[in-house]
């Protein structure tokens, strides 16, 4: 093995003991450690015995091995943001809830506002309206 | 627009299930939700102008480095304030949970810029309170000075297409979804819960006002387009990152 490919063989296995640790101790979703094992796997096999690569871009037709791993890389890059996208969601929606919850706290803390026409009986007009049928 | 509108209307009309019965107006139950970022300008002649004719005008101030939230409340708005920035559809979310809050009957929202002419709220609200529908949306009714702009054209061609998509399932096509100035009865505002915090939200209200089964309707409004509008305005290619949010946005659920 050249330098290099130890090297490689190194990293991946490095991070596939980080995965395996994060899945077992639950922090990442299963289908996220499995994704992630699954990848470095084939970086490793296709670092020490790169004509495997060769022979499966072969197979599915798509020629160089090169090749086969650029797709590999961009269909994985895209596959990455999207999961990250869904999750910078996730977190922009919770803190806007957060934002909301300070603004109406701080609202009600200064009570109602006290106007001559507020409603006497509020109760009246507190129900949901006519009810969904659908 | 009138052709628009009325199609719209009768597209939505077959969804309508749920009962709707007519709710005197009373001011005093019309509360108005403004959302305003950084409009120290322009928001205090507008509270004034609201509260004129209003009881109840929330301002909801999204995080502004401005003395927005100052005059605001010196005009006699109530202001609730956004500690940072969220967007005009998460303020616009915030000022009406707290009008629901407060037990407000009819729930109007609008934009700062003042393209509106604040009686023009009445035209909006009549529908409601009539009892024929449930939400009313202001469309910008052309005036005869209008020269129609390259980007008036694309979206004459884009709303055909969504005209067709609707007829394939997708939700109705409104032509002017995002214009600003929206009304509610309270059982439609309950309906609404803006999870698009950007600028989206107008493809929003309306989706979800429909999947409630509730009747919408168009109404035409002037529009004064001023010359702070045109400065702080948008440009039609908002429309397309508009759509890519409110599409991811429904597949990333």
């Amino acid at each position: 093995m050249s330098a290099l490919q130890t090297f490689v063989v190194l990293l991946f296995g490095t991070l596939g003991v980080l995965t395996l640790s994060a899945g077992l101790r639950g922090t990442a979703p299963k289908r996220v450690v499995a994704a992630a094992l699954l990848l470095w796997a084939f970086g490793g096999v296709a670092a020490v015995w790169p004509h495997t690569v060769t022979d499966l871009a072969h197979q599915l037709g798509v020629g160089r091995g090169a090749d086969l791993l650029l797709y590999m890389t961009t269909l994985s890059l895209a596959v990455a943001c999207s999961y990250m996208y869904a999750r910078f969601r996730r977190v922009e929606r919770q803190l806007t809830l957060l934002v909301r919850r300070l603004a109406m706290d701080a609202a009600s803390e200064r009570g109602p506002i006290v106007r001559s026409s507020m409603p006497s009986d509020p109760i009246r007009h507190s129900d949901a309206g006519p009810r969904l049928l659908t | 627009m009138q052709g628009l509108s009325s199609q719209t209307e009768s597209r939505l009309g077959e969804r309508l299930s749920t009962p709707m019965r007519p709710v005197a107006l009373d001011q005093a139950r019309v509360f108005i939700v403004v959302a305003a970022f950084n409009e120290a300008a322009s928001i205090g002649d507008l509270v004034r102008d609201l509260m004129e004719q209003y009881v109840h005008v929330v301002v909801v101030d999204d995080g502004s480095s401005d003395e927005t939230a100052e005059l605001a409340a010196e005009a006699g708005a109530c202001v609730l304030t956004h500690l940072i920035n969220r967007g005009q559809g998460a303020a616009l979310q915030t000022g009406i949970a707290y009008a629901l809050s407060r037990a407000a009957d009819y729930i109007v929202t609008l934009d700062v810029d003042g393209q509106y002419d604040v009686k023009d709220i009445a035209l909006l609200l009549t529908p409601i309170s009539d009892g024929r529908v449930h939400a009313t949306l202001g469309c910008r009714a052309p005036s005869e000075h209008d020269k129609p702009s390259l980007g008036l054209r694309l979206r004459r061609v884009l709303y055909a297409f969504s005209k067709l998509g609707s007829r394939l399932g997708l939700p109705p096509a409104v032509p002017d979804a995002h214009n600003g100035l929206c009304a509610f009865s309270r059982h439609a505002a309950q309906m609404i819960d803006l999870k698009l915090d950007r600028m989206s939200h107008g493809s929003e209200i309306v989706q979800q006002v429909l999947a409630g089964g509730l009747k919408m309707q168009e109404v035409p409004v002037r529009v004064r387009v001023s010359d702070y509008a045109l400065r702080k305005g948008q440009r039609s290619s908002a429309a397309l990152r508009v759509a890519f949010r409110y599409i991811m946005a429904r597949f990333t659920r």
